[in-house]
């Protein structure tokens, strides 16, 4: 294989993982909140996007060093995802058809968000970056790859790891899976559903606010990703099966692939549709998804 | 009596100076003229729109102090339109019917420009466009609208010309958005490049919203150009030039149709050596007095040196102003025909400024080099290349409808 041949390979790789990684960490935040609460967030690329601009606020006009602004902003999400489910989610759980409530109420979150960050940091540039955690390139073959890009690799798919085991092992995890698969039946063994709810909302969130960041730390960042980054952690939860996390990280990381292989074989724009093309099919003859929860 | 006296007095000094309020303020102020100045302060181009109107308050309070434009203060009535045409179109009828405004100004994107395009056209209201490049606002048979940015096919053309005296017989590789501005400045080029003997090695388009060019990048490299256009929208342009650099291709290699100084930052040190287009810098060879003082007094406002795009808007109301003079009234049918035999000069940077018969400005444009970028703060840069052209040298309508 010439240089030219394995450069291309190598970086289809690195993108597919790092793309696949993030779309399927955000995939899982959305559909661990909509598998348990039964809450479809629309809002989600704007929580993806607000982690983003916290994170360049920090650095770029405090002057923090881009590991204290992530740590911030991870703690501050988890703050403000906790908040925001005393304020308003708890009050919508016994609500009759409440995902309705609650896609509307989260609709209403994004256009309160959208409409901040359009009045203030629009205004103050039309793209943002974040410094990298770590400087360097190390070769890779005849790849060279920037050390940062190598490091968020690493962390996505550790995050994903974590998430599984914490999903697996962990009582709270089994209670939330329990929750996922039959709220009466965990309320009967003992589960108190609603800490559950609270728990899953709070932890769905929080992988959100830490997909933002790992993204804004990968790529320079406008406000239009929290628009494709949305619609993009829908169709993958649609895929994979509403409430399924092993759907959700499957699909991620195919999408992934795919947008990398594809843009290859075709061109970027078919890789970005070639998703979508594959949701529309995927509902025609699974209407459930993929994966059961 | 004693009091009756006094209230007298008092009478007489408010009668006498309400008298002198309402003469002072004749003779220095008159009715204002009007203009709606439509443009997007908030949407996906707020930081356009933003921008813009920061370097038109900064003409108008200069023209106004000195005493305004036929004796008038000029008066610019700032309407956001969201980046929604739409709205940009509700905010044109109401300034026309309600306001009376003489002319229309303000939109920084094309698509907004292209819906106040047909208002204009249609109701005879002179517009002039401070920043769109889209080359259909002054299709062939355009009478009332003028555009102050080179069309964006009239780019492409300009960077195949740069790279030709360049590098003779250069591969050059193509990298962009699939949106209005690119598509045109693409269009040009690739128009161009077989007429000034380059070849065009290999051609990415990218849908709006993409985040990644790593394997288009890695294809780039082993297509092995001399020279790589990259033109993103949004965010997306520091990623393609980043992962371009990140796989070994050399700044001095990128060359970007066009810079704003948030763009230079963005693109930051590692970008030292690389090319932007433009149509103003605080870096050109030839600035007048003028443009150092507005770069200067910019700068100390807004923390940055300003890009074209706050020039043109702070040029516009000396634009209309002499417009305005010429025609001798706020008529809008002589604003119009004196805008279009209009023949000055920018008065910031000394370039031309006359419209053709389709209210297409002489065009021309920059090419500079990055020599250093500080943080957030500033950048240096050189200019290398300066051209004029004709704004129909190529055929500009038929290659963008």
């Amino acid at each position: 294989m010439s240089d030219a041949s394995l450069l291309i390979l190598l970086s289809t790789l690195s993108t597919g993982l790092i793309m696949g990684a993030i779309f399927a960490l955000v995939a899982a935040g959305v559909t661990i909140v909509y598998g348990c609460v039964w809450l479809p967030n629309a809002s989600n690329g704007q929580f993806f996007l607000a982690a983003a601009l916290l994170a360049w606020t920090l650095t770029s006009s405090f002057g923090w060093n881009s590991w204290w602004a992530s740590l911030a902003v991870l703690a501050l999400g988890i703050l403000v995802a906790y908040a925001l489910e005393w304020v308003l989610i708890r009050r919508l759980y016994d609500t009759p058809n409440r995902n309705v409530a609650y896609f509307v109420v989260t609709l209403g979150l994004t256009q309160i968000m959208s409409g901040m960050f359009s009045l203030t940091y629009a205004k103050w540039s039309d793209q943002f970056s974040l410094p990298p955690l770590i400087a360097g390139l190390t070769m890779v073959g005849p790849m060279p790859i920037s050390n940062n890009r190598l490091l968020l690799m690493v962390m996505s798919l550790a995050t994903l790891a974590l998430l599984f085991a914490l999903l697996r092992y962990h009582p709270y995890g089994r209670a939330l899976r329990a929750v996922f698969q039959n709220r009466e039946a965990a309320a009967l063994r003992g589960v108190n559903v609603r800490a559950i709810y609270k728990l899953s909302f709070v932890l769905g969130s929080t992988i959100i606010f830490l997909g933002g960041l790992l993204f804004a730390l990968a790529y320079s960042f406008d406000l239009t990703v929290a628009w494709t980054m949305s619609i993009t952690a829908f169709a993958i939860m649609i895929i994979g099966g509403p409430g399924s996390v092993l759907g959700a990280v499957v699909v991620g990381m195919t999408f992934g692939f795919t947008q990398a292989i594809v843009s290859i074989f075709a061109s970027p724009t078919a890789a970005t549709f070639s998703y979508l093309g594959a949701m529309l099919i995927m509902l025609l003859f699974k209407p459930n998804g993929l994966f059961k929860r | 009596m004693k009091s009756s006296a006094l209230s007298r007095v008092a009478r007489y000094l408010v009668a006498g100076s309400v008298a002198l309020t309402a003469v002072s303020g004749m003779a220095q102020t008159g009715n204002p003229i009007k203009i709606g100045f439509i443009t997007e302060l908030t949407g996906p181009w707020a930081f356009f729109g933003t921008s813009c109107v920061a370097g038109l308050k900064m003409a108008t309070d200069e023209i106004n102090k000195a005493g305004g434009v036929l004796k008038r203060p000029l008066e610019f009535i700032i309407q956001d339109n969201q980046t929604n045409s739409s709205l940009a179109l509700a905010s044109a009828r109401n300034l026309d019917i309600n306001d009376k405004v003489v002319a229309l100004s303000g939109p920084t994107s094309s698509d907004v420009a292209l819906a106040l395009y047909g208002y204009a056209e249609q109701q005879r209201l002179p517009m002039l466009v401070p920043v769109a490049a889209f080359p259909q606002l002054t299709k062939p048979g355009t009478k009332y609208t003028f555009r102050i940015e080179p069309s964006a096919v009239g780019w492409g053309y300009a960077m195949a010309k740069f790279i030709e005296q360049r590098k003779p017989g250069a591969k050059v590789a193509l990298m962009h958005s699939d949106a209005a501005l690119m598509r045109a400045i693409m269009a040009g080029f690739r128009y161009q490049a077989p007429r000034s003997k380059l070849t065009i090695v290999s051609d990415f388009l990218f849908p709006q919203g993409s985040s990644d060019a790593t394997v288009q990048a890695a294809q780039v490299k082993a297509a092995n150009p001399d020279y790589v256009i990259v033109s993103g929208a949004g965010a997306f342009d520091n990623v393609l030039t980043n992962q371009l650099l990140d796989l070994g291709i050399k700044p001095e290699q990128i060359i970007h149709p066009y810079g704003i100084t948030t763009q230079v930052f963005g693109w930051g040190s590692r970008s030292v050596g690389s090319i932007y287009g433009t149509f103003f810098d605080h870096g050109l060879d030839k600035l007048t007095e003028e443009g150092k003082s507005f770069i200067a007094r910019f700068d100390a406002a807004a923390g940055r040196p300003p890009s074209y795009v706050e020039n043109y808007c702070y040029v516009t109301p000396y634009i209309f102003k002499q417009a305005l003079e010429a025609a001798g009234t706020d008529d809008r049918e002589k604003l119009r025909n004196a805008l279009s035999q209009l023949k000055t000069k920018e008065f910031t940077s000394g370039v031309p400024i006359e419209f053709d018969k389709n209210g297409a400005r002489k065009e021309y444009m920059y090419f500079m080099e990055i020599l250093s970028v500080d943080g957030k703060r500033t950048y240096k840069s050189k200019q290398q290349y300066y051209i004029e052209w004709d704004p129909e040298v190529i055929p500009v309508y038929d290659l963008v409808k």
